[in-house]
């Protein structure tokens, strides 16, 4: 079992906090994301888990084993950098091969093992190169199977994809996650990118100013959001705030808006998301269909993507986004009245 | 064993000094013994009226640094070697620093790098072997003499050797390098455009070098100041071959006493009371130092 | 570029060829006198080698030659050694006084080391090391150390720290990670240190005087001595080969550490 245990980490550098009081279990074989905006302490977590800093209080432990007094060098971990940090002095063969050589591994076994590994991230042949002399892509790969040919209990990645382009993020997408199942090793990466997190994390970890705000898997985070902040972080979110009123929620314009859960006792404030793409657009007169929401603004003005539109309507002086597919190829004209509808359990209940 | 968060910073704590320790140990301990302890002693000794070695005896006096200001004649070479600082600074920096600025602002690309490497290298070698090659310039009947009266025929013998400028010329030629070296660095950080700024604004030539481009490279001409003020005060080599009987200053004084008078103590007194007074003028810069960073 | 008045920008440059001139043409001197024959250095030049010859069977010469190189290469290594300990701390760790020790790196240039020469002669013989090559060698090492230490650290500069964490992420102790990741990383600095370190031993002249004891000194000493008695021919032929040594010496640690380095 190589299972990951963080209990109430904290990590203060001077007054700063890096991290507070978090607590988070990484089960065996999976592939875990932590994202959060610059500051909110995920690397510092990476770190720490790594060995490269140590926690101000709380515990850390791999496979039950308690971390306090284990320097990185004996945590048997895999870590892939953000630079990749590949030692240009060696040949990629003998950078993949160094872990297992500082290990005594016997030539003939290294040997075998390295040619497997190049073999896992398909870059067999090229074993006699300089770092200098690979692509970005093809670097990063090396900087993997370096990290994954000790056979760690733990694979840390920071920030895997952010140093590549568009077209090979997306190829390194499908190449971690086909790599990681084969391998099936405990993986902990770090991220701003939602996009990152959301396709190849199995759970999601989010952070905030040190301190974890939500958890789950990707599907479970994203529709599910409990703060505004993670409303909007991961996605475009509209925020409404209103009053509880017979079980439903009042706008400030007097709108009534319902959600699938109970939203609270009658009078109380609340606060509600209600994602972009939920939305149905529609240029009639109100007429909400059965028990949807529904709301009358006015389009301010669109912007075209190609296959999809953003609309931004203005209600009331406020902003909203709608998310709209490009199915009919034709745009609703600015100041047209509108109808906002979208179903009940798509009015999220969310902390302020 | 499994330490507590607090136990274990304690602990990384030590290890880490530890390793400190036993990386910067060995280079530290050589300097005490070889550098900081003898400048101790030899601060002790120049309180003592003898050498305390063997069978001699020695007692705690101030006779030695009374010595200095009793004789005139300390003083007077202590004013001679400031004053031969203070010229060969002078045209170190006069000859110097337009070379520096030649080579910082009109020079570009791999000639620049070729040319600063000529003017560092003879720097960097033997000094005794090129104060020596000035003997052979400077002689009667050298090269100097033979090249003017080829020149202008008739000026007959053009002996330099052992007088004053020629002990200002060897300094000079030993040392000049290191005011270009600072002079450039600090003019190679002027951005040009601040330059193109002042003459757009209207500045001639000659403003723009008095007010903007020498207060801005003010510290590397300290900077080059002070490297070649300290070293030539207590300068004995070049004053001996180049001056012979002219080139008694307090350098060749105070090795006088450590290799032909034996008087050590006396040698101890009169080098910290050099470095005494090289520190004041040093702490009478430092605020001009301060102002132009 | 402004473009500058025709004039002003070739008078600069003859300007810059004039100190040129001034810097070499002493000891083009005196490697032409070198090859004259004329004992008394009359001109014009009788090209002839026979002072070179008279060197080699200089005893005196010849021994200080191979005192001078003898201390030079032990400076080298140990003064390589513990500057470059020294420079790995710097870079590695954060500690109290770290500025303190960083600036008292300084006194062996900045003290002139007329001072310093005699301190340590005085030190020695107090403690019982007296002169010799091995107090010549404990000088040479204070002096070339910090020479040594900033070399490697502006190395260090841009050396990736990610690197070293990198080597123990896959298992490498401090040690290992320094000794097969950093060190080779930066070998360029430590070959240009120790070049630099060979030239400051092999020129070093005033801690050498003092040290030296009678019989036993090193070249530049002997070249004094001789110039102070009454010029022997020997000592051009000796100095232009100890100038010539020691401008190779340096041209190729130019080379070394800018194109090594940062290419």
């Amino acid at each position: 079992m190589a299972e990951v245990t963080v209990q109430g980490v904290s990590r203060y550098f001077g007054p700063t906090v890096a991290l507070e009081d978090v607590s988070i279990r990484f089960a065996d074989g999976g592939f875990y994301g932590l994202l959060g905006p610059s500051g909110s302490g995920k690397t510092t977590l990476l770190r720490l888990i790594a060995g490269f800093d140590f926690a101000d209080t709380g515990h850390i432990a791999i496979a039950g084993e308690a971390m306090e007094d284990r320097p990185v060098e004996k945590r048997e971990i895999g870590m892939v950098f953000q630079n990749y940090a590949l030692f240009p002095n060696m040949s990629v063969f003998d950078n993949v091969a160094f872990g297992l050589s500082v290990r005594g591994v016997a030539r003939g076994e290294l040997r075998r093992r390295v040619g497997e590994a190049l073999e896992l991230v398909q870059l067999t042949g090229l074993d006699r190169r300089r770092p200098q002399q690979l692509s970005g892509g093809q670097r990063q790969r090396v900087a993997l199977a370096r990290a994954l040919v000790t056979r760690p209990r733990v694979l840390l990645l920071d920030e895997p994809l952010s140093a590549l382009d568009k077209a090979l993020r997306s190829e390194m997408q499908i190449e971690l996650k086909r790599i990681q199942r084969d391998v099936a090793i405990t993986t902990i990466f770090v991220t701003h990118d939602q996009e990152e997190a959301l396709t190849l994390s199995d759970r999601i970890g989010i952070l905030k100013d040190g301190r974890l705000v939500q958890e789950g898997a990707p599907h479970e985070v994203y529709e599910r959001p409990e703060t505004v902040f993670t409303a909007r972080f991961l996605g475009d979110a509209n925020i409404l705030s209103g009053r509880v009123r017979d079980g439903g929620i009042e706008l400030a314009d007097g709108t009534r808006v319902t959600s699938e859960r109970s939203p609270g006792a009658d009078g109380s404030a609340v606060t509600c998301a209600v994602r972009a793409e939920k939305i149905l657009l529609q240029a009639d007169e109100p007429g909400a269909a059965g028990d949807a929401n529904a709301l009358s603004a006015r389009v301010q003005r669109h912007i075209f993507a190609g296959n999809s539109l953003t609309y931004l309507i203005d209600w009331g002086g406020e902003t909203l986004k709608v998310f709209v597919q490009n199915r009919s190829g034709e745009v609703i004209p600015e100041g047209t009245s509108v109808c906002l509808s979208w179903a009940p359990r798509d009015t999220v209940l969310v902390a302020p | 064993m499994r330490l507590t968060a607090q136990a274990g910073r304690v602990k990384r704590g030590r290890d880490r000094l530890a390793a400190v320790a036993a990386l910067t140990g060995p280079a530290y301990l050589w300097l005490a013994l070889t550098v900081f302890l003898p400048l101790s002693a030899m601060f002790y000794f120049s309180f003592l009226s003898d050498v305390p070695f063997g069978k001699r005896v020695a007692e705690l006096t101030l006779e030695n640094y009374a010595a200095f200001f009793q004789e005139s004649f300390y003083r007077t070479l202590m004013l001679r070697s400031f004053r031969l600082g203070a010229e060969v600074t002078f045209y170190c920096f006069l000859f110097g620093f337009p070379c520096a600025y030649v080579l910082a602002k009109t020079i570009k690309g791999r000639w620049r790098e070729a040319l600063f490497l000529l003017i560092i290298l003879p720097f960097w070698s033997n000094a005794l072997v090129r104060v020596f090659s000035w003997t052979m310039v400077l002689r009667g009947n050298g090269v100097l003499e033979t090249f003017v009266n080829w020149l202008v025929p008739g000026v007959g013998s053009l002996n330099l050797m052992f007088t004053y400028p020629a002990i200002v010329l060897g300094l000079v030629h030993s040392y000049i390098p290191y005011m270009i070296l600072t002079c450039y660095l600090s003019l190679e950080a002027i951005d040009d455009s601040l330059i193109e700024a002042a003459r757009s604004l209207g500045a001639r030539r000659h403003a723009v070098l008095w007010r903007l481009v020498l207060p801005l490279s003010f510290p590397g001409i300290l900077a080059g100041a002070i490297l070649i003020f300290v070293p030539v005060v207590g300068s004995f080599m070049e004053p001996r071959i180049l001056g012979g009987r002219a080139g008694t200053f307090i350098g060749t004084i105070i090795e006088d006493q450590f290799t032909a008078v034996f008087n050590w103590p006396l040698g101890a007194a009169l080098s910290f009371l050099m470095l005494g007074f090289v520190l004041l003028i040093l702490l009478f810069v430092a605020p001009l130092a301060r102002r132009a960073a | 570029m402004t473009r500058r008045p025709r004039g002003l920008v070739r008078i600069g440059r003859l300007y810059m060829a004039g100190v040129l001139l001034f810097l070499y043409v002493p000891i083009f001197v005196m490697a032409a006198m070198s090859f004259n024959a004329s004992r008394l250095y009359r001109l014009p030049i009788d090209w002839s080698v026979t002072w070179y010859v008279a060197l080699a069977g200089n005893e005196k010469l010849i021994d200080a030659a191979l005192n001078s190189v003898w201390v030079a290469l032990v400076t080298t290594v140990l003064a390589t050694v513990l500057g470059t300990a020294a420079a790995l701390a710097f870079f590695r760790y954060s500690f109290p006084g770290k500025r303190v020790m960083q600036l008292l790196l300084f006194p062996p240039i900045a003290i002139p080391w007329l001072i310093i020469g005699t301190a340590m002669l005085v030190f020695f013989f107090w403690i019982g090391v007296g002169r010799g090559l091995h107090a010549i060698v404990l000088g040479h090492v204070a002096l070339a150390l910090p020479y040594v230490v900033v070399v490697v650290s502006a190395r260090l500069r841009s050396f990736d720290p990610n690197l070293e964490d990198a080597a123990r992420s896959l298992g490498a102790t401090p040690w290992q990670a320094t000794r097969r990741v950093t060190l080779p990383s930066i070998a360029p600095g430590l070959v240009a240190a120790g070049l630099f370190a060979f030239a400051v031993s092999f020129d070093q002249f005033v801690i050498s005087y003092f040290l030296s004891a009678p019989g036993v000194t090193t070249l530049p000493v002997e070249i004094y001595t001789a110039i102070r008695k009454g010029f022997t021919p020997e000592i051009n032929a000796a100095s232009t080969i100890v100038i010539a040594v020691s401008m190779t010496l340096l041209m190729v640690v130019a080379r070394f550490y800018r194109f090594g380095g940062e290419r």
